[in-house]
């Protein structure tokens, strides 16, 4: 295990932010979060050693194997106790223990600038709790935001004592712009070729479909999980009488005279699409999460991030 | 359906009321502006709501479609709509259907006349008021169904059994006879006036309390002397139920052999158009089965339909049918109408309409049927052919039984006849062997010179001055200065014989049996007539040529007739008549449903009837000689087997200008009073506008419902 860093000093940092940290995460939230880490499927090789253990067989105590020797080999790692024994040559193997590259894809269209409470930031605290978490396990942390397109990037953090500026960036973030998850996944793939666990939070409704751009992420050796997120508003509008209804990413415009009927049909029409989308990723095997944001955040990060798997 | 008031009150109502609605419609609906995350899932369920609503677009417009025909409905009210239910009828109804051959007119709508008719008078008969009661009772409503041709009957006696009227209706077949309406009425009154209900005799005042109901085409032969004992002109309907006018008809035909040349043919026959347009067509002469000639005939249009106002109004009348309906009536117009109908009635068909077709030098030495037939698609069928029956050329046996007669002697070998001669006194002595051959004289024709007998097997007998001695006829004193003052010139034993230059000095007085036809009729007595009885037929010529002088007994000349050109003529045509038509009365021409005589060879027992149409009828004779059979209601050739040979066929033709002018006779008279004739029945007007009224309402409230449901608009 790498160093421990004393809640107490992580605390102490964001209190040093101003209020809007707050609102992400409060100090005793964190202090339960630091129990957690964050657990890939897939077992990865990373850049640096971390406090994980890694695929790759390297030179932590931690024994993993043994293997017949080839021509080659380190010589120190033969196990001569067996060679003395079986008068043959075996290799010992060590699990290496190496850093895990978590990654946070969040979608900051207008669209999630939505909703009470807010989709964009209810996706921001699940950014920030995944962020701590992986930061206290040593583990490498890029937060993304997209909208049409990769927009700001905060890559390649390590160490709890960073928090400050996950904090930063994600303070300053802020909803607007046309979603173009495509887009977006495309420029990722494209800059980000290293594996790790990488998690969409974004409401998905996209006009131009969400599966070119989850596709782009499958292309890569990603750990996916995808967090979908609606407000109350759109699960259960309150809407009646004739209404022009104004897209607030692209000003289109459709008119309705909402009815009861017309309201059911939206209902199962939502209730498709969400299906539609978690249809897509379990057939590809990745983690599909729908939440609403009545549902508490520290819910979802306590309950049931850990009922998926992601974190331990 | 129609409306009492003008379409205009409608439109008006209509053009006030729809365009604003519509325009209401047409105009924007404002819409508050409401800002969504996304719009995506929104147009999806409103295009799925589209795509699963069936009659979507229908149903967008819905509210404005019922306001519409709300409106719409509301405009028609205005309109006070009414409903033209048919008549009831109440009391007696006597209804008359015409089942001639004109009634077997296809109209334009793929049913015949008689389909027609029936289907009008089963309306009739649903209209009847009060209910199907199996006990009459006094104030019900009785109908009783009489159908008519040439003869009467009685369907259905009176009656309140709605569907057991229907089905006698329904039963009434088509015929191809011409159309009598006097038995029918007849019928009809003697019924009407016998009713007994509940052992009462109700009172025979058909006119007080019911009506008759005549489904016709309007062609009816007696129409006019139609005498109407107990029911008045006013409570007779007539229902017309004709529209097609295009008919072209023989009216005549006969085919004969050359005077000189015996195995030549020549068949003349009279077509006429009774259409209302022009008709070029080919007339067929067909002989035992195979064309032998065509011939194209061009006929003007036969319907004139004279305007009435053009009718003269003060010329004056010779018919006295037309005088009294004119008198009787005042109005200018009904007059002259009725003057047209009369005229086209009794008067010459229009210039060109009627064509005699001759069919020359026909080489044909066999016995059989010659039938014309007019290729022409026309409205009644069974005038379109007719047919004859010929026998083979053969010179004609004639025996003269005279004491001397100059001119006989000479005249009868200039006629291709084989002559023998005898003395009255050979005639009654002869051996039955050397006269008769089977039963029947061997002779085809006797002429008897100034001798009467009795001795006159089955035979054809032909009396100058003298009498058969059978039951009916005799002789009486010497008639002389008298003159002739009618006779028949159409009859075929007087064609081409000038009567009216006949002078003879004296004849008999003939006591004669009334089923003579009377040919020649002088002042006081009949001068020349034709019997037929009992397989014989007779000629009796009440004058002798030759009459003996009181005082010398020597032969004196009794006319000069002898001396004229048509005296061979005369004798020529005798004895063809005699000898061709044989015993078979009529054998030119039997109309449709007209008995007929058959001979009966070998006194067999019974005989088959071969009827046009294919089927058989078997007749018991008795015994007799001949055999009478009436079921000819069917154009066409009759065969009958055993026959004689010869005699064994007869054919039925319709030749009546009555039914083949199909066209509707719009003015009918009964007797002397005018019926205008409605080509349905009379009706009764129903408003509607009330149920429209209700219509609305309903509508309304079906609009109210689906505003506040708001489910599809």
């Amino acid at each position: 295990m790498g160093p421990a860093v004393e809640p107490v000093v992580a605390t102490r940092m964001i209190q040093t932010d101003t209020d809007k940290a707050k609102e992400l995460l409060d100090p005793e939230f964190m202090a339960r979060l630091e129990r957690l880490e964050i657990v890939s499927r897939k077992i990865f090789m990373g850049k640096m050693r971390g406090e994980r253990r890694s695929k790759r067989r390297g030179e932590s105590v931690e024994f993993a194997d043994y293997r017949n020797y080839v021509v080659g080999d380190d010589l120190r790692f033969l196990d001569w106790n067996i060679y003395a024994r079986l008068d043959r040559l075996f290799l010992k193997l060590f699990l290496e223990e190496e850093d895990l590259h978590v990654t946070v894809l969040i979608d900051t269209s207008k669209s999630m600038d939505w909703g009470s409470p807010n989709k964009l930031l209810y996706a921001k605290r699940i950014a920030a709790a995944l962020a701590y978490i992986g930061l206290s396990n040593y583990d490498r942390v890029s937060l993304y935001t997209y909208a049409n397109g990769i927009e700001r990037e905060l890559a390649g953090v390590r160490g709890k004592r960073l928090m400050s500026k996950v904090v930063q960036f994600l303070t300053g973030v802020e909803g607007d712009g046309v979603s173009n998850l495509g887009a977006a996944c495309k420029q990722y793939a494209v800059r980000h070729p290293q594996p790790g666990v990488l998690l969409v939070l974004s409401d998905f409704l996209e006009k131009g479909g969400f599966e070119q751009g989850l596709r782009y992420l499958l292309g890569r050796n990603l750990d996916l999980y995808v967090v979908q997120i609606l407000s109350q508003e759109e699960l259960a509008p309150q809407l009646a009488g004739d209404l022009q209804l104004q897209d607030v990413e692209d000003d289109d415009v459709a008119e309705v005279t909402v009815s009861q009927a017309l309201l059911n049909r939206y209902r199962q029409t939502l209730k498709a699409y969400c299906e539609s989308l978690k249809e897509f990723c379990t057939r590809r095997g990745v983690a599909y999460l729908f939440t609403s944001t009545e549902v508490g955040f520290d819910q979802l990060v306590l309950s049931y991030l850990r009922q998926r798997g992601l974190l331990r | 359906m129609s409306f009492l008031s003008s379409w205009s009150v409608i439109a008006i109502a209509a053009g006030l009321t729809v365009p604003p609605l519509v325009a209401l419609y047409f105009l924007k609906l404002k819409r508050r502006v409401e800002p969504i995350p996304s719009t995506l899932l929104w147009k999806r369920a409103v295009q799925d709501l589209h795509v699963n609503a069936p009659f979507q677009k229908l149903r967008r417009n819905l509210l404005m479609l019922l306001q519409l025909l709300v409106l719409l409905l509301a405009a028609f009210a205005l309109g006070k709509p009414i409903l033209q239910a048919p008549r009831t009828h109440k009391g007696i109804v006597i209804l008359m259907i015409d089942h001639s051959a004109s009634m077997n007119v296809t109209e334009a709508n793929g049913k015949t006349r008689l389909q027609i008719a029936k289907e009008q008078a089963k309306r009739v008969v649903d209209n009847l008021q009060g209910g199907t009661r199996a006990m009459m009772s006094e104030g019900d409503t009785r109908a009783m169904v009489v159908s008519f041709s040439d003869k009467a009957t009685i369907v259905s006696s009176f009656d309140t059994d709605r569907a057991a009227l229907k089905a006698k209706i329904d039963s009434i077949e088509p015929t191809q006879s011409r159309s009598t309406l006097s038995e029918a009425m007849a019928l009809a009154e003697a019924h009407a006036s016998n009713l007994v209900i509940a052992g009462e005799p109700v009172a025979p005042n058909v006119s007080a309390s019911g009506s008759v109901l005549l489904f016709t085409d309007g062609r009816i032969e007696d129409a006019e002397t139609l005498v109407s004992q107990r029911f008045r002109a006013q409570s007779i309907e007539i229902v017309n139920v004709a529209q097609r006018a295009d008919n072209v008809g023989i009216l005549a035909m006969e085919a004969r052999r050359h005077y000189e040349r015996p195995e030549q043919l020549e068949v003349f026959a009279e077509v006429r158009n009774f259409g209302p347009e022009p008709v070029e067509l080919d007339a067929t002469l067909i002989i035992e089965g195979r064309p032998a000639d065509v011939q194209t005939v061009r006929l003007e249009a036969g319907l004139v339909t004279a305007p009435p106002q053009q009718a003269p109004k003060d010329e004056p009348t010779d018919d006295p049918a037309q005088a009294a309906t004119a008198e009787r009536d005042q109005d200018g117009s009904v007059r002259g109408s009725v003057k047209a109908s009369v005229q086209e009635r009794f008067g010459a068909p229009p210039p060109g309409s009627v064509a005699a077709v001759a069919f020359d030098d026909i080489i044909y030495e066999g016995g059989g049927v010659i039938e014309v037939r007019l290729q022409v698609d026309d409205a009644l069928s069974a005038d379109n052919r007719a047919w004859t029956v010929v026998q083979p050329p053969r010179s004609t046996d004639v025996l003269l039984v005279t004491d001397g007669n100059l001119f006989l002697e000479r005249v009868l070998p200039t006629l291709p006849v084989r002559l023998t001669r005898m003395s009255p006194q050979e005639y009654e002595s002869a051996d039955d062997a050397e006269m008769l051959e089977a039963t029947r004289s061997k002779y085809d024709v006797v002429i008897f010179d100034r001798h009467s007998t009795d001795r006159l097997p089955p035979g054809n007998y032909f009396f100058w001055g003298g009498v058969p001695d059978i039951e009916g006829v005799s002789a009486g004193e010497a008639i002389a200065d008298e003159v002739i003052v009618n006779w028949d010139e159409t009859h075929p034993v007087l064609r081409h014989v000038a009567v009216e230059n006949i002078q003879v000095f004296q004849w008999s007085r003939l006591t004669l049996p009334s089923e003579v036809v009377h040919l020649m009729d002088g002042e006081t007595s009949p001068v020349l007539a034709y019997l037929a009885r009992d397989g014989r037929q007779y000629l009796i010529c009440a004058f002798g040529l030759l009459v003996a002088d009181e005082e010398t007994q020597q032969p004196l000349l009794n006319t000069f007739w002898v001396t004229q050109t048509h005296f061979p003529m005369f004798v020529y045509n005798s004895v063809q008549y005699l000898s061709a038509s044989l015993a078979t009365r009529g054998l030119r021409n039997i109309h449709p449903g007209e008995p007929v005589m058959i001979p009966i060879a070998d006194r067999a027992s019974k005989i088959r009837v071969r009827r046009p149409d294919g089927s058989t009828d078997v007749v018991q004779t008795l015994g007799s000689d001949t055999v009478p059979y009436a079921r000819t209601r069917t154009v066409g050739i009759y065969r009958s087997e055993p026959g004689i040979d010869g005699q064994d066929r007869f054919a039925v033709n319709l030749f009546s200008s009555s039914e083949s002018n199909v066209a509707a006779n719009d003015n009918f008279t009964i007797g002397a009073d005018v019926i205008a004739g409605s080509g349905g029945i009379d009706t009764v007007n129903k408003p509607i506008w009330p149920y429209l009224l209700l219509a609305v309402l309903v509508i309304v409230l079906l609009e109210w419902v689906i505003y506040n449901k708001r489910v599809f608009v």
